[in-house]
């Protein structure tokens, strides 16, 4: 975790990281305002939409941490998502279009991770180029139409459930603890902390940095796959725009989980607090029918005031 | 050319209506984005009816313009809440077929209007023939300009069920006619600027252009605003009989737009999801006329959206 | 995004790089005006040319002061939403008022208190401007969409919209505007204290403090621009299109950023011109204008534009290399 210095002038506050606040705020007036809030099915519903989110979102801190992005995410999820959409159509094994779907993943994060790493591009371009290639060759394959007519069995994967609990909560439960595991637990999450704040002393031991970096965004590849055969059973067809914004928002939720962009900060737990935060705002504005362009305002408010009180909370 | 397919029903549904049980009964409408004045036109439709009909309408609409996951995302939260009815227009017709089937195994009766789904049950089907509407639109440009000559094509968003079937339409005028050459047939998007630049790029190309089939108002101002700008002349055609496409028709600049008319579908939709929930008959579906706004009868057209009165199911069967 | 390293400026070989820099990309324009020349007939047409020369000015003027914002090492990413919003107030008070005076002024100063609002969040709430800018931009677009409803504003007074369509002397306005503002941001960014201050920023912010910067003002001045810069870009569009709408500009952030990363600017700030960015903006330009004209498949486009950037950037490190 982070190390925070107390503000002298909101010692309990200090401790609680801007995330919590804005998660417990939110979810205290959605529950007032709107009685279908609190349901089961609806706290299922927010913790399913999150799923994918979260997915993408897990590799993001981790590549962040290292101070670098990962933009193409979505697109790569889009066309994992297509790739397994295809495979499946062509071939009728749903085990091959999903192994195909990781490797389309793999494939971009290894490219990221090549051009980063060996060539030295700046991760903010690198993953803007591969957004681009991605992107293109979504609606190169696809010319803009959904693929439809997969079998039915893919969708089982979002709606199907494992002792009442939805398959899709239980696949990012796994992921988030692999992804914990990782950061927390092995040497690897301890060379990641240091890739973030201490380069240098990286080198000094000698761990290849680029070593790591390859890791890193072949993780984020990876796991686009992953939420691509989610989201291929979530829409029962593959669309070359069904993963358009969710980099951002991944990022958003990193940022709004108190991981840093500068200092190698990482959180594992505040990112998957960010995601279900925009979920729960997202849903609960849903619930009480606020009209749309305010939702659009609500989004950037909630991202702003979650970085506001953390800055309130750090001292420089 | 009537496509109104009502039949006895229409007649049937005349007789018992009236006997509405009025209410709260709240009806969840699902558009596609925010920007479109299109689906602006549905929306006030839709609050027009219910205004009429007493019944309350909450509108739906992704923050991520068309966004697919999104409208899902939306359609679960909504059917948390167990509105009386939906009616529903998707973001994507083919990728949003498990949406509806979350509605149907929900038991929310929905409607379906503009872009028919691919698939689950709806009370009825409300649109526009698009394909007749590009059709009876470009035979307009074809008639205005003498049946022979270079024409373009600019379509709208790829993948978009009302762009694939307005743009056959316009190539099915353009066969009727052997002596009008296709020069070109280039998206952009149902956006004007889009429009305006790939204009100026295809008026480099071709030094004659005599038409210009727009799948879409925007796009056809787009497109004129360029010829003006390279003080061409073109006759130009749009689909959506906005507002500001009546205002250039009555300049002269455009030459006509197919009246896809989203107002008039919010409207009947509402009624007809009214009258499911209120045990009334209903027809499966109601396809409008075509109608191709020009210079002979544009008049009506001129009145705001806002400030038009709903026409009912009885009053489109009699006409 | 920069990471506190051990970067000293050393302004002789800065200047050389730069040099370095803008020979490599005019190179590449050349030889992409060669091929499209050869490729298509028409593309060496004064009716094309003025064209893409519009088209450019567009999106230099977007990119321009994004440029000052990714000198500093930061970015801005409210831009699109932030021509939509000014568009759509300017086109109310045109309509209004019937004043094309009074329309760019609200147009230039609404993108301004936007940028300033930026500055804010950056400087003074210290969130990270990737953040702040991208959740203002959330906000931006709510109140754009509150405001139109839906509805498109339309039809403007003639000489308002000269200054989108018109023409002086043959060429278009958006081009004259494009070249007074690569002057005025030339000569701001190399000739003044405030250019060399935010030159400064961005390579090396601590020192830059140490030596009396004062670090927050400039900030918010650079995003004030960027600010303004894309507010006078939406009135350009205004003119352009005869009309506004709540999406105007959404899809011209990610464009502009481009133009600003393929005309050399690092986004660890520091280096960079306001020159080299007009001349990303043309070369990204010049592709695009280039499939319209040999009628490639438009689902080409985001890939060929992916590929530019990486192409620029991964020349740019290399030199970048050898200059070192």
């Amino acid at each position: 975790m982070s190390a925070q210095a107390a503000s002298p002038t909101l010692p309990l506050l200090s401790r609680v990281p801007g995330v919590a606040i804005v998660l417990v705020v939110l979810c205290a007036i959605f529950g007032a305002l709107s009685p279908g809030f609190t349901t089961p099915a609806n706290i299922a519903n927010i913790l399913t939409q999150s799923t994918i989110l979260l997915l993408l979102a897990l590799p993001m801190t981790v590549i962040i941490m290292t101070e670098g992005l990962d933009l193409s995410i979505g697109a790569v999820l889009t066309f994992s998502s297509i790739v397994l959409a295809v495979t499946v159509l062509a071939t009728g094994s749903v085990t091959l279009a999903f192994l195909a779907a990781l490797a389309v993943g793999l494939c971009f994060g290894l490219a990221n991770a090549a051009l980063v790493a060996l060539l030295d591009i700046p991760p903010f371009i690198t993953t803007l180029g591969t957004l681009g290639i991605a992107q293109g060759l979504s609606l190169l394959v696809t010319d803009g139409q959904s693929v439809v007519g997969i079998p039915r069995s893919i969708e089982h994967i979002y709606s199907g459930t494992v002792v009442g609990i939805p398959l899709p909560i239980v696949i990012a439960a796994i992921a988030y603890l692999a992804t914990h595991a990782l950061l927390y637990h092995t040497r690897f999450g301890t060379y990641v902390f240091a890739l973030g704040g201490n380069r240098e002393a990286l080198r000094v031991a000698g761990i290849s940095v680029r070593g790591m970096l390859i890791r890193v965004y072949a993780f984020g590849g990876v796991m686009a796959g992953f939420a691509a055969l989610l989201m291929t059973a979530r829409l029962n067809s593959a669309h070359p725009t069904a993963g358009i914004g969710m980099e951002f928002d991944a990022i958003a939720a990193v940022a709004v989980g108190g991981t840093s962009f500068e200092r190698g900060n990482g959180w594992l737990l505040g990112t998957l607090l960010g995601v279900i935060a925009l979920g729960v705002l997202r849903d609960g504005l849903n619930l009480l029918a606020v009209p749309s362009s305010t939702q659009v305002a609500c989004i950037g408010a909630l991202v702003i005031v979650a970085l506001f009180i953390d800055g309130l909370r750090s001292e420089r | 050319m009537k496509y109104l397919t009502l039949g006895a029903v229409a007649a049937l549904a005349t007789l018992v209506s009236g006997a509405a049980s009025a209410g709260d009964e709240t009806i969840a409408v699902f558009t596609k984005n925010l920007t479109n004045p299109y689906f602006q036109a549905v929306r006030v439709g839709t609050e027009t009816a219910a205004k009429k009909l007493g019944v309350k309408v909450i509108q739906y609409i992704p923050t991520k313009p068309d966004s697919i996951p999104e409208q899902l995302s939306q359609v679960e939260d909504v059917i948390v809440k167990k509105p009386n009815a939906i009616i529903f227009i998707p973001v994507d017709y083919k990728a949003m077929v498990p949406a509806v089937e979350k509605i149907n195994a929900a038991g929310i009766p929905v409607t379906n209007i503009t872009d028919r789904a691919a698939g689950g049950k709806f009370v009825a089907y409300v649109g526009a023939n698009d394909y007749s509407i590009g059709l009876e639109t470009a035979r307009v440009l074809m008639k205005a300009i003498g049946g022979k000559g270079n024409v373009i094509i600019l379509e709208g968003v790829k993948g978009s069920l009302t762009n694939t079937d307005r743009v056959r339409g316009f190539n099915d005028a353009i066969k009727e006619n052997p002596g009008v050459k296709l020069l070109a047939s280039q998206p952009a998007n149902y956006q004007r600027l889009n429009a305006l630049q790939v204009m100026e790029n295809l008026m480099q190309s071709f030094p004659k252009i005599d038409g210009v089939l727009a799948a879409n108002d925007p796009m056809a101002v787009g497109a004129i605003e360029a010829l003006e700008g390279a003080n061409r002349k073109a006759a130009v055609v749009g689909i959506n009989g906005s507002k500001e496409a009546v205002e250039l028709i009555k300049s002269g600049k455009l030459l006509a737009s197919g009246d896809f008319n989203g107002f008039i579908q919010g409207c009947i939709g509402t009624e007809i999801a009214v009258r499911n929930l209120r045990h009334e008959a209903t027809p499966k579906e109601v396809i409008l006329k075509p109608v191709v706004i020009d210079k002979t009868n544009f008049g009506p057209y001129q009145t705001p959206v806002e400030q038009r009165t709903c026409p009912t199911l009885q009053s489109l069967s009699a006409s | 995004m920069s990471t506190i390293a051990d970067k000293t400026v050393r302004p002789q070989l800065a200047l050389s790089h730069d040099v370095m820099q803008a020979f490599y990309r005019l190179l590449a324009v050349a030889l992409i005006c060669v091929v499209l020349a050869l490729l298509s007939d028409v593309f060496l047409t004064m009716n094309n040319i003025l064209n893409v020369l519009r088209q450019t000015a567009l999106l230099f003027l977007m990119a321009s002061g994004l440029t000052l914002v990714i000198l500093t090492a930061g970015l801005d990413l409210s831009i699109g939403a932030n021509v939509a919003l000014s568009a759509c107030l300017s086109a109310s008070v045109i309509k209004l008022t019937g004043s094309p005076l009074l329309g760019v002024l609200t147009g230039i100063g609404c993108g301004f208190l936007i940028g300033l609002a930026n500055g804010v969040l950056v400087t003074a709430l210290r969130i990270p401007s990737f953040i702040a800018t991208y959740g203002m931009m959330w906000m931006l677009t709510g109140v754009t969409y509150y405001y139109m409803a839906g509805e498109t504003i339309h039809g403007f007074p003639a000489s308002f919209r000269h200054l989108g369509s018109g023409y002086l002397f043959g060429v278009p306005m958006p081009v004259y505007v494009m070249v007074l503002f690569l002057l005025i941001g030339g000569l701001f960014a190399q000739r003044t204290i405030w250019g060399q201050q935010i030159y400064a920023i961005g390579a090396n912010p601590v020192a830059a403090r140490l030596s009396g910067v004062p670090v927050e003002r400039r900030l918010v001045l650079v995003y004030a621009m960027s600010g303004a810069m894309a507010g006078l870009a939406s009135l350009i569009i205004l003119a352009r299109i005869n009309s506004a709408q709540g999406d105007i500009g959404e899809d011209l952030t990610l464009p502009a950023v481009a133009a600003v990363l393929v005309g050399g600017t690092s986004l660890f700030g520091g280096s960079g011109t306001v020159a080299g960015t007009l001349i990303g903006a043309l070369i990204l330009t010049l592709v695009l204008n280039g499939m319209n004209l040999l009628q490639i498949n438009s689902s080409w486009q985001p890939l060929v534009t992916g590929v530019i950037v990486l192409l620029a950037v991964w020349i740019d490190t290399r030199t970048r290399r050898i200059g070192e």
